[in-house]
């Protein structure tokens, strides 16, 4: 018997292998171990086999019926094979077998049954298997889908197919997972919620595993649904609840024939919103200054008025809500307290968001909207006891006028109201003014002096910045143009004194053209400067902190691509302040000072460069910290000492990358947190930043910023046969050196004495390999520049002169050339390039 | 197998390849020709700036009526001896580059200009292969009565112009 169930071993292999093809074989062996059992015996392992044998070779019959089984008759082998292993261990033992479990008989029910089940099976299956894939591959198409809805209308009618065959199989677990797919596709979209592309594709994955299963095994189960299933019920319920709850966002759409005023409705809103958001916070320092109100409550009142007439809903009742609150302040019927003025505020914030939504992004929840309409309703509902004593004023129905023109209004109430609705429409907006009529000759008479504000108001009109731009470079090379021709020889022999002074004329009216076109891309920093006043109220109160907020200068003006640029440093910066600089109240009660910490945010030209200064009363910056924290973060050698290092020395530390961090996880007391990155963006504009700062007394930042991008202020020297730009900014002095204070270093190039400081020599002809200009250090000039607190020497052949030239790119894809920043067309129309200090001097040590 | 569809055509009709106009001009004792839709302007020779540490095919930058643009030297991209400028050396300023955002203008630097030819698809022949400098950038012979004009592909000819700068520069 030994050596059938020998065999049975390599057989298991061969049915794995081979599959039906060694079917024959089994039912051959399976007969042998059958005979041997029987002799031994071994009853149970007798029948076990005769079964077996049996079933093989019933299922062997065709490869339909064999395939879905193959697994199973493996299995079943496998596990005969062991029970005749342990049999005949037994025997040979003399052991009793019956204490040895028989593995269950293996029969196929109804082979013919199988048989035609296998086959629908398989026809479904390599149906199903397409529809899945093509379920997959619409779910991903639904993000990117120009159509979601088309889409996701396939995705419902292959999910319902699915189900459908599932059900005729009688294969309920994934019949159900299909319906609830589709129950939750269904609830998505009719609530309008995202189509949840994550969990359908879960749900595909699930399908194509139980597919790949069903290939292989016609009685495969698809598993367990149940927590896919509740997947799908969480996201059908959530969908119903959020469109309960609306938490979808706020709808707002233009009819066509307004889409021309909604550009203008939302650069004047965003406006009126600004000035509302100043007044608000100029309000919170001087609360008895009822202009701030005023001014405010006008510029919800114009929102509301244009947005009524583009039929902008939601954003109407928002800002009538928000004007109810503020007319009951103005009026006195109400005090105004600080809580309101964070209600306006975020009224004016979600103005903002409906805005963004218009222009096509996200916009605020229904829900948050709902929540602030009731905040502000509430609001404006209470009435403070003795205020509402002056209830003759009739507030509600000053109220009335202002969002119903049409309630007639006793003549004296109306006037007021009146007033201020005409000024609001005189700020371009038409509106209908039947309170004219109804206030009758005394609302004409009243409002005369808000009209007269609201004559003030310049008139302007957009321009796209690209023919802004193209203005300004037209100029430029009118400017280039003319001076050619001045500087022509033949022009220059005619000896004509009308023909000098005409050109003087020309000369005069291009330059002045220049300058106009120039300003015209200037904008002041106010705009810019309100937001951080903003963002000073919202930090100071987290921080838990008092600040007041000083702005100066804030009608300076700025290039508007600097303007936009400064935005993201300043919010650093100020952010930094107060919250590394300033103390907290008690800290500063301890010191002595005032707990209402100081920061002031200013702006002021200063020799050609418009100079950003964020000053605060704070701790000030730590020179022995940041030394110690340099030296362990390895930035500086370890025996440094802070009391031999300048203040700008140690200061320039925090703005290295790594310096920060090390801030901020520590917590030290020091600035510095992004400060790397406040450098870097104030060095793209071509300025600088420097830090002044006094332990204990505050600190000082001051951006020093370019007038424009477009032009900055040059030493033009000449090299040989070529002219290069030296960017003013970065120069310090030149001079020519003395023999003796030369040095050549070995290996390490040369070097020159300045003032008792030694700095290296860099050659432009060395740097740019040009074969012509001098040799001789004596002959020519060095000029000392600086960057980032090194200087270095850079040796030219002569100085022309200093004049401000138009940066233009050096039409390279990437303009990145090391050491050059661009090209400057000079008056006698040839290109001469403009160097940037910093790659240079990198290259020359590079090199 | 498919490989061998899909690269049939291409040996008869290269990339770069097209029906139309094509600008003729001399370097050298050749005749060369460039599409005519992606010459911009052709100007005589001005004053150009060097560009330090540039490949020495690049001559430098010009100025356009007030766009600054690179210029190359043909002649000494594709490895021919110099020559001194003359009255008839020209500028063909070309613009290049798959789509409007990333347009690349630059100047090429040639002997002199002839005429615009209409070159059609019975002119044109396979490049032969030849080991010249210019192999790489050539898109195939167009064969007229009396003469052969060399089609360039501009687009590969000034395609290695940035990275080769960029390659040195940094």
């Amino acid at each position: 018997m030994a050596s059938g169930i020998e065999g049975l071993g390599g057989l298991v292999v061969r049915l794995q292998r081979e599959g039906r093809a060694a079917a024959g074989d089994a039912v051959v062996q399976m007969r042998q171990v059958e005979a041997e059992a029987l002799a031994a015996s071994l009853d149970p392992l007798a029948r076990l086999c005769r079964v077996a044998a049996e079933t093989i070779a019933q299922l062997a019959e065709a490869e339909a019926t064999w395939q879905p089984q193959a697994q199973a008759v493996v299995e079943h082998v496998g596990r005969l094979v062991d029970f005749a292993g342990k049999c005949a261990a037994a025997v040979a033992d003399g052991a009793d077998i019956t204490g040895i479990v028989p593995p269950a008989l293996f029969t196929v029910p109804d082979v013919e049954e199988a048989k035609h089940f296998a086959e629908t099976v398989g026809m479904f299956v390599s149906h199903a298997i397409g529809a899945v894939a093509e379920l997959e591959e619409e779910a991903l198409a639904v993000e990117s889908s120009e159509k979601p809805a088309e889409t996701i209308a396939g995705i419902r009618r292959t999910v319902h197919t699915l189900k459908a065959e599932f059900g005729v199989l009688n294969m309920t677990a994934p019949q159900t997972l299909c319906h609830q797919a589709e129950t939750t596709i269904d609830a998505t979209v009719e609530h309008g919620q995202p189509f949840p592309v994550d969990v359908m594709l879960q749900c595909v994955d699930l399908l194509k595993q139980f597919l790949d299963r069903l290939t292989r095994d016609v009685q495969a189960s698809c598993g367990d649904v149940e927590p896919m299933l509740a997947r799908l019920r969480a996201i059908a319920a959530a969908a119903v609840e959020a469109a309960q709850d609306a938490g979808t966002s706020v709808r707002l759409q233009v009819g066509g024939e307004f889409a021309d005023s909604l550009n203008e409705f939302i650069t004047e809103a965003r406006a009126h919103l600004t000035d509302a958001e100043a007044a608000m916070v100029a309000l919170s320092s001087e609360p008895d200054n009822a202009e701030n109100i005023n001014l405010t409550f006008r510029a919800f009142h114009t929102i509301k008025g244009v947005a009524g007439f583009l039929n902008l809903t939601p954003l109407v009742e928002l800002a009538h809500v928000a004007e109810t609150l503020l007319d009951g302040a103005r009026s006195q019927r109400l005090s105004f307290t600080p809580e309101d003025i964070d209600l306006v505020l975020a009224a004016g914030d979600m103005i903002q968001q409906m805005i963004h939504s218009l222009e096509g992004q996200k916009g605020p929840l229904q829900r948050d909207w709902k929540r602030l309409i009731g905040a502000l309703q509430a609001a404006a509902g209470r009435s403070s006891g003795p205020v509402a004593a002056k209830a003759e004023v009739a507030a509600p129905a000053a109220v009335a006028v202002a969002s119903d023109p049409a309630t007639p209004a006793p003549v004296a109430i109306a006037a007021p109201a009146a007033g201020s609705a005409t000024t609001a429409g005189d700020q371009g907006v038409e509106l209908p003014r039947p309170e004219r009529v109804a206030g009758g000759a005394k609302a004409a008479a009243e409002p005369a002096g808000e009209d007269h504000k609201a004559a003030r108001v310049e008139r302007t009109i957009k321009v796209s910045t690209t023919r802004l731009d193209m203005l300004v470079d037209m100029v430029g090379e009118l400017v280039i143009a003319q001076s050619m021709v001045l500087q022509d020889p033949a022009i220059q022999r005619l000896d004509s004194q009308s023909l000098t002074r005409n050109i003087g004329q020309v000369g005069k009216i291009t330059r002045d053209l220049q300058e106009a076109a120039m300003s015209l891309r200037m904008v002041t920093v106010k705009a810019t400067f309100q937001k951080m006043a903003r963002l000073v109220r919202d930090v100071a109160g987290k921080a838990g902190k008092k600040v007041a907020l000083a702005i100066a200068g804030e009608e300076t003006e700025l290039d508007r691509n600097v303007v936009e640029q400064i935005s993201d440093p300043l919010v650093h910066m100020i952010r930094n302040a107060i919250d590394h600089g300033v103390e907290t109240p008690d800290e500063r009660r301890g010191k002595g000072k005032n707990p209402e910490g100081h920061l002031s945010l200013s702006a002021y030209h200063q020799g050609g460069s418009i100079v950003i200064e964020i000053k605060d009363d704070g701790r000030g910056l730590d020179k022995a910290r940041i030394v110690r924290k340099a030296v362990e973060k390895e930035l500086l050698p370890a025996n440094s000492d802070p009391a031999a290092m300048s203040d700008a020395e140690v200061f320039n530390l925090v703005f290295l990358p790594g310096f920060s961090t090390a801030e901020k996880v520590t917590d030290l007391s020091g600035r510095g947190v992004g400060m790397d990155v406040v450098r870097r963006n104030i060095e793209a504009l071509r300025g600088k930043i420097e830090i002044d700062s006094r332990l204990g007394h505050g600190t000082t930042f001051r951006l020093r910023l370019p007038l424009t991008l477009a032009i900055i202020d040059g030493m033009v020297v000449r090299v040989g046969g070529n002219r290069y730009v030296v960017p003013t900014l970065s120069i310090e002095q030149s001079f020519r050196p003395a023999a003796a204070d030369v040095h050549a270093l070995v290996d390490r190039g040369e070097c020159v004495r300045v003032r008792g400081n030694v700095l290296p020599v860099y050659r432009l002809k060395e740097i740019f390999g040009q074969t012509d200009g001098f040799d001789d250090l004596a002959q020519g000039i060095l000029i000392v520049v600086e960057i980032d607190g090194v200087r270095s020497c850079l040796f030219v052949d002569e100085i022309l002169g200093q004049q401000q030239v138009v940066i233009k790119s050096l039409g390279m894809s990437r303009d990145r050339l090391a050491g050059l920043s661009g090209g400057a067309i000079m008056t006698d129309g040839r290109v001469a390039l403009i160097l940037d200090v910093g790659t240079l001097v990198e290259s020359a040590l590079a090199s | 197998m498919s490989n061998a569809v899909t690269a049939a055509p291409v040996a008869t009709a290269p990339k770069g390849f097209s029906v139309g106009k094509y600008l003729s001009f001399q370097l050298s004792k050749e005749e060369y020709g460039i599409a005519i839709l992606k010459v911009r302007e052709i100007i005589g020779m001005v004053d150009v700036t060097p560009l330090p540490r540039t490949p020495d095919f690049v001559r430098g930058v010009i100025n356009l009526r007030g766009r600054i643009i690179p210029v190359i030297d043909l002649r000494r991209k594709f490895g021919m001896a110099p020559t001194e400028f003359t009255n008839e050396t020209c500028v063909v300023v070309v613009d290049v580059g798959k789509d409007n955002d990333t347009t690349f203008r630059v100047g090429c630097i040639v002997d002199t200009v002839s005429e615009v030819l209409t070159i059609g698809a019975e002119h044109f022949e396979a490049t032969p292969r030849c080991a010249n400098a210019a192999g790489d950038y050539i898109a195939g012979l167009a064969k007229l009565k009396d003469r052969v004009l060399i089609l360039l592909d501009i687009e590969r000819v000034i395609g290695d112009l940035d990275p080769a700068i960029l390659g040195q520069g940094g």
